[in-house]
């Protein structure tokens, strides 16, 4: 990993069109500033990790589990 | 009523090539080879579809309509996301959430729901970060 020492309103360029800006360190709390293209996704670590899980989890389900799903669907019987 | 599409396997429906291709502007967390997907409606009423990777189609995830599972459920889609699906109009926007069918509990992702614009077919799954919104919402048989 590289590591990098900044001070606050000091930058870090990724590539040609990414900066992070350290904007405030206040104790162990640090807020940064992060310019990207737009195609580019910033996500919090912890919830892309989540979401990349449910993802996975959610992905090509049984047909076990999708006939139970059709059968929950199922309209209530007409009387 | 017609019970005939129900009972028709989704294989058999995927040569339908009149389906439309949606393009993701962004991959799906987890998937990021996947770029292309048909929408397969796999219930009479509309309340049940398969999202399947054309690159792939042994990919598929399925989605539900959010508005016939969770009152209330009109997530405000971040700028970042409008800008990836090309500022589309309120009106031409379609939300889907990913279900996770489980064999016990089936569960839909209200934080982070499947939103395609249907003009021009670009989809995005949203990450509604501070949102509050769970990732594993119980799903119950709707209205």
């Amino acid at each position: 990993m590289l590591v990098l020492t900044r001070k606050a309103g000091e930058s870090v360029m990724i590539g040609d069109d990414i900066v992070i800006t350290v904007l405030e360190a206040r104790g162990d709390v640090i807020r940064l500033g992060i310019d990207a293209p737009r195609d580019v996704r910033v996500h919090r670590e912890e919830v892309y990790r989540e979401l990349q899980a449910a993802n996975r989890e959610a992905a090509s389900p049984t047909d076990e589990a999708v006939a139970a799903l059709t059968e929950m669907l199922r309209p209530p019987p007409q009387h | 009523m017609s019970m005939q599409a129900t009972a028709r396997p989704l294989e058999e429906r995927m040569t339908n090539m009149s389906l439309p291709t949606i393009h993701m502007a962004a991959p799906m967390p987890g998937f990021p080879a996947h770029q292309r997907f048909v929408l397969v409606r796999l219930n009479d009423e509309g309340l049940l579809y398969a999202f399947t990777s054309i690159d792939n189609p042994e990919l598929r995830f399925l989605v539900v309509p959010p508005e016939k599972f969770f009152d209330n459920y009109t997530p405000e889609i971040p700028d970042e996301a409008l800008a990836l699906l090309g500022y589309p109009q309120a009106e031409d926007l379609l939300t889907m959430l990913v279900i996770t069918a489980g064999r016990d509990a089936t569960s839909a992702n209200l934080m982070a729901p499947i939103v395609i614009n249907q003009v021009n077919r670009m989809a995005v799954q949203v990450v509604l970060t501070g949102s509050g919104l769970p990732v594993r919402a119980i799903l119950q048989r709707g209205k």
